[in-house]
């Protein structure tokens, strides 16, 4: 970068990132037609079940949850990295954050609003959602504050809630730049979006402020958030579930699919969007090592608690893990050990952690893998429980399936749009950092 | 000083502000305008911390406090032995309680930012009078009515 002109390189940050969001092509349609398909698809296919009941999808006796709480587990997994990326990286001053740290909140957000559909699918009457609310039913009886279950809706909503602020508050001084440059109606709809920023010292001074306070209140929901998911499952008796290592596990878990999904986005958008001066190959290395780190404290996870199957002489607990690793579901067992903790093995080597390719394919595994993880947890602990009696196994059903892509439809839709509508790098940090 | 005197690198800012402070002038009595944030610009003119950090803890406590008396509230509303808990069971209400300290001292540090920056700003933008990738000093208040 040129350090003598300044004021040419600021514009020329400006000029670059708002690019981007200027008239799309023929090839940003078909892949918006192709999300929008499955999303019509999957919304069809939530209506049908609703106008048949839920004996449509495959879950049954004794697999009450099958993958609409694996997408609800993995979706707010992959949430994570993007608090991660933008609050934790920036209290530790990171500089590499700011290439990913708006695509990484659009991610959180965005991925959140997917999360959040899967509860409301898996309640079957979805129109008396409200019971899960704070508010008092027609016998005026309150929710169960005790329940694992009330507790989730109040941790991914407050998640949902802080994210959203945070990515918006992030975007404050950008959308002021994008009003500026942009002409027409889009100046006047980023004008209201700015709400009136202007660049003074007395908003600055009270902005950096919000930004840190905002940071230290979203660093602790890194950790509780999925600590209260895992606790859906720990705090019940199941075999399989009822273990102190779930919340740490599932955080790092959380931690290491969202990092996948990072790079799974980043990359097609660094090369399509012609963004290499912005993100470097060095950004994806260091996105690769967290990827590593929670990689190896997931397999040590995966070792911890099979030691406490066979160590804890509970019978039901050794046999959950004994059927896991050889029963009906071995095989995505065995995919998920393979993608989770043996493929990311290879990152230690710095030619492939370098490799942008290798990366991106890696991060497509590793995804697959972490959600072959939790249908693993969910399905195969009820699926073989205490009584032989009670024991049965689980296909997801056509319906299911459709649901499920059409989770992925819908985050990559909104993904699609947010590349067009928003500024997909923080200018005004890159402004900064170039002084 | 009745022109703004605008500069295109942080250096030159910083050195125009150093000047003025020795002259006398407090940050009340300039308006500065940057592209970016620079943190040299509150330690120069010794601006004070402002009022954010009453808001992250009044709302936070809100939050805390508010999050234990809805648990608590409700059970002794209609007390239900469930799972044969305690009615007042605090490890659980204390989750409820951490979360809406979250919730509520992020969504009050939001508010009080609003609050202090004077945000949104119908005449600003109605017309922002912008100074682009510029850094400016104008006379006036920082935080006063705005002054041509």
């Amino acid at each position: 970068m040129n350090k003598t002109d300044p004021i040419e390189a600021r514009e020329r940050f400006e000029s670059d990132v708002l690019s981007v969001m200027g008239r799309p092509g023929f090839r940003y349609f078909a892949a918006l037609g192709f999300c929008a398909f499955l999303v019509t698809l999957g919304f069809g296919l939530w209506g049908w079940q609703i106008f048949r009941g839920v004996g449509v999808a495959g879950i049954s006796h004794p697999v009450g949850w099958g993958v609409y709480i694996t997408n609800f587990v993995f979706w707010v997994g992959i949430a994570h990295s993007g608090t991660l990326i933008s609050a934790v990286l920036f209290l530790f001053r990171a500089k590499f954050r700011t290439s990913f740290n708006r695509a990484a909140e659009a991610m959180t957000v965005f991925a959140l609003m997917v999360a959040g559909l899967f509860p409301l699918i898996h309640l079957g009457r979805v129109w008396i959602f409200y019971y899960l609310l704070p508010y008092p039913n027609q016998r005026l009886l309150w929710p169960n504050f005790r329940s694992p279950l009330i507790w989730d809706v109040f941790a991914v909503t407050t998640y949902m809630i802080v994210s959203l602020v945070f990515f918006y508050v992030g975007m404050i001084p950008d959308l002021a730049v994008a009003r500026r440059r942009l002409k027409g109606f889009a100046s006047r709809i980023f004008a209201i979006l700015s709400l009136g920023w202007n660049g003074s010292l007395g908003q600055w001074r009270h902005y950096n402020k919000l930004y840190i306070f905002l940071a230290a209140f979203a660093t602790p929901l890194v950790a509780s958030v999925h600590s209260i998911v895992s606790w859906d499952f720990a705090v019940s008796i199941v075999p399989g579930w009822h273990t102190t290592i779930f919340a740490p596990y599932f955080v790092a878990g959380a931690i290491l699919s969202g990092t996948a999904m990072v790079i799974t986005l980043v990359w097609p958008m660094q090369r399509i969007l012609k963004l290499e001066n912005y993100i470097t190959t060095d950004h994806f290395e260091a996105i690769a090592k967290i990827l590593l780190l929670t990689s190896l404290i997931v397999s040590y996870s995966y070792i911890v608690e099979t030691g406490f199957a066979f160590y804890g002489e509970h019978p039901f607990e050794a046999e959950q893990f004994r059927y896991r690793s050889f029963g009906d579901y071995a095989v995505l067992y065995w995919v998920m050990i393979f993608c989770n903790s043996l493929l990311p093995l290879t990152l230690f080597v710095r030619r492939l952690r370098r490799s942008l390719p290798y990366l991106f394919v890696l991060s497509l595994l590793v995804n697959v893998g972490m959600w072959i993880e939790r249908f693993v947890i969910i399905v195969n602990s009820l699926a073989r429980d205490y009584d032989p009696y009670a024991w049965g196994t689980y296909t997801p059903s056509p319906v299911e399936i459709g649901i499920t892509l059409m989770s992925f439809g819908l985050f990559f839709l909104l993904y699609l749009i947010f590349l067009k509508v928003l500024p997909i790098l923080s200018i005004t940090e890159l402004k900064e950092h170039h002084g | 000083m009745n022109e703004p005197l605008l500069f295109d690198n942080s250096d030159d800012f910083l050195r125009a502000l150093r000047q003025l402070k020795e002259e006398g002038k407090t940050w009340r009595e300039l308006r500065l305008h940057m592209p970016f944030n620079v943190p040299e610009v509150e330690e120069i003119l010794e601006v004070p911390a402002g009022g954010m950090r009453f808001f992250a803890v009044a709302g936070a406590l809100a939050g805390f406090l508010g999050g234990f008396a809805l648990t608590i509230y409700t059970v002794l509303d209609w007390p239900i032995i469930v799972g044969g808990k305690p009615i007042v069971s605090v490890p659980p209400f204390l989750l409820i309680a951490y979360i809406l300290t979250i919730l509520f001292g992020s969504l009050a540090v939001f508010g009080g930012f609003l609050l202090l920056a004077r945000m949104p700003s119908v005449r600003e933008i109605r017309e922002c009078r912008d100074f682009g990738n510029h850094f400016a000093i104008l006379p006036g208040e920082e935080e006063g009515p705005w002054k041509q």
